[in-house]
């Protein structure tokens, strides 16, 4: 399914949560008992993320994920891999910042991308300047490709990135990396969710970047977001070998 | 102001950071054609910084090579000790101009940290310089300097602390605190537009360079030789140059050895988008940056900046690597011949000019930007002539 169906905004299946899980060799066996568990309880997309060398969008829980994944050997083999577990569980949106999908080849990546399932794309460092080869080779290889907008970002912008965004708009909620520091106040975030829905009335806008636990979540969701995105904590979570029932579970408490 | 050179450059940005970049770009092009503000410019260009820098005959180093002559661009002549003066103070400028109290900076060698600092203080910024631990051991005296010039110095344990780990940390610093703080960038490199604005600050080495050529011996230089990591003190050198036929030459780091990748990106390195830039990019068949190793930490970089992955593919300028130990012979020579000691990261272009020098007839002229003096390098050097 297209990461823009299962995420459309204004079909009453919303909130909308979308877990983070980077993509890690060490523990590729775990990922489709992973997926499952978010699945069961209630997560409506999951993303997969890239491990890359220099992650200058993330904070140091991911930021050392990504380190002790490339150490452990993880490569775009594995993400693909990665894509095909998680695929067939829940609609899967890739993360992975710009190069390692320019060195692999625009086209070449995003035709293996979509042939081993995933229906969406998200990458942290291509500004909306830069995003046209992408959404054309994604449109080509029938990729949602999702776009940022940022607590900077002016009205008029997010209104264009939103018109231009596929799958969803990934609002960042603070100025900051993943995991670090405190959220933007949903009073200062509502103007951009609202700017984006008057824009792309059918496009979910997801808030990501320091969503960690039932409050926080609220707090996001009380700008009038669609829904959030869940990374360090899970991440947290994942590193401290959480079982699979714990974290349905947690899922589930995001979700109610 | 270009965004692109030929295919490369851009901004490949969070776009949390992408307000600030326009900021930026907007106040830069005011500022260029406010002539209060070019006026304060080369005022302190001149009064604080020690500007025009001379172009001094080498001698005796052209007696060693025995070929063309070989002519210095005295950047190691400048306030701190390196042409980082000149885009510390432009930018500088620029942050005051924006109202943003705050400076953060990278620094591989620690010049670039020591110019910020110096303009931190003198213009009244606070400021704040990334630098990788491994950098700080091998440059230990610029962490002091840095220190007493009132800046804050944080050690970069991620990655192979290194430059590259530096912007990193400086790039995840400035999208948090974007709205206070200007990232003063240190190199030709990054998002649009401080490629382009670094080139601009570092002209005034070519500007000056084309003047005093004129000048010395009557005409432009056959050949104008800078080390390129990011590639600063070599776009100041060439820019002016470039509607001109004096030849372009860049030298990058080779590394220790032959085999090994050195960190030279241009020359080994394949076209990738890293810190925010398309360009040459020393990488693995995942787009995984390689890491890098280098003598002299201000080469030790593994992207270089657009610009010059735009003249190597036109052809305009060419680029070569010079391994570690022909870059230290060359800082003997200069050392011994003329008296002065330059920094490690000249010392590669000092060692391709003789080269190049050897090749040319007495009638040529060569003209070698010495980008930095070598009081910083005194340890490596030592540690690696026993």
């Amino acid at each position: 399914m297209r990461l823009g169906k299962a995420l459309v905004r204004g079909r009453g299946r919303a909130p909308y949560l979308v877990p983070y899980i980077l993509v890690d060799r060490a523990r590729s066996g775990r990922l489709g008992a992973t997926v499952r568990a978010l699945r069961d309880g209630g997560a409506s997309a999951v993303e997969l993320g890239f491990p890359f060398s220099d992650p200058i969008a993330d904070g140091p829980v991911l930021a050392g994920a990504s380190g002790r994944a490339l150490g452990h050997g993880t490569t775009w083999r594995d993400l693909l891999r990665g894509v095909r577990t998680a695929a067939p569980l829940l609609p899967t949106a890739v993360m992975t910042y710009a190069n390692p999908v320019w060195r692999r080849g625009l086209d070449v990546a995003l035709e293996e991308l979509a042939t081993a399932g995933a229906s969406g794309l998200i990458v942290p460092d291509l500004s909306w300047e830069e995003s046209g080869p992408w959404r054309a080779g994604a449109r080509r290889a029938g990729l949602d490709l999702v776009l940022f907008a940022a607590p900077g970002t002016s009205l008029e912008r997010v209104g264009r990135i939103a018109a231009q965004a596929r799958g969803f708009l990934y609002l960042v909620s603070r100025y900051g990396t993943t995991g670090t520091g405190a959220t933007q106040s949903a009073k200062e975030l509502r103007p951009l969710v609202d700017a984006a829905h008057r824009s792309a009335p059918r496009l979910s806008v997801l808030v990501g970047f320091g969503v960690r636990d039932r409050a926080s979540r609220d707090a996001a969701l009380s700008s009038g977001a669609d829904g959030v995105i869940v990374g360090t904590a899970l991440e947290e979570r994942l590193a401290a070998g959480v079982s699979a029932a714990a974290l349905t579970r947690w899922v589930a408490e995001l979700v109610r | 102001m270009p965004r692109r050179y030929g295919p490369y450059g851009g901004a490949y940005v969070p776009e949390t950071l992408v307000p600030a970049l326009e900021e930026l770009e907007r106040t830069w092009t005011e500022a260029r054609r406010d002539p209060k503000f070019r006026a304060e410019l080369r005022t302190l260009s001149e009064t604080l910084g020690g500007r025009p820098t001379p172009l001094y005959f080498a001698r005796n180093l052209t007696r060693r090579a025995g070929g063309a002559e070989i002519w210095l661009k005295r950047e190691d002549l400048v306030h701190g000790g390196a042409h980082k003066f000149n885009n510390a103070l432009g930018q500088g400028l620029l942050a005051r101009r924006m109202g943003k109290p705050r400076l953060i900076a990278e620094t591989g060698a620690g010049q670039h940290g020591v110019a910020t600092a110096m303009i931190g203080a003198a213009l009244g910024l606070r400021t704040e310089v990334y630098m990788g631990s491994v950098d700080m051991r091998r440059q230990r005296p610029n962490v002091e300097r840095m220190r007493l010039l009132g800046a804050e110095v944080h050690p970069v344990t991620t990655g192979s602390r290194t430059l590259k780990d530096a912007i990193n940390a400086a790039l995840r610093d400035w999208i948090a605190n974007v709205r206070t703080t200007h990232y003063l960038l240190g190199s030709a490199v990054g998002p649009h537009p401080f490629p382009a604005i670094v080139a601009d600050f570092q002209s005034v080495i070519g500007r000056e360079l084309r003047r005093q050529s004129v000048r010395s011996f009557g005409r432009l230089p056959d050949l104008a030789v800078a080390c390129v990591g990011g590639g600063s003190n070599a776009i100041g050198t060439f820019h002016p140059l470039l509607r001109t036929p004096v030849e372009l030459l860049g030298v990058e780091a080779g590394g220790r050895s032959a085999g090994s990748g050195g960190a030279a990106s241009l020359s080994r390195g394949r076209p990738g988008i890293l810190h925010g830039t398309y360009s040459y990019v020393l990488q693995d068949s995942d787009g995984q940056v390689a890491d890098t190793e280098s003598v002299s930490a201000g080469l030790d970089y593994a992207g270089v900046g657009p610009e010059h992955a735009w003249l190597r593919d036109s052809g305009r300028a060419r680029y070569v690597a010079v391994r570690d130990r022909d870059a230290l012979a060359a800082f003997h020579w200069l050392a011994e011949d003329e008296g002065i000691l330059p920094a490690l990261e000249p010392a590669h272009a000092l060692f391709a000019a003789v080269q190049e020098a050897r090749r040319r007839p007495s009638t040529q002229h060569i003209a070698v930007t010495l980008s930095g003096r070598g009081d910083k390098d005194l340890e490596v050097v030592l540690r690696a002539s026993r």
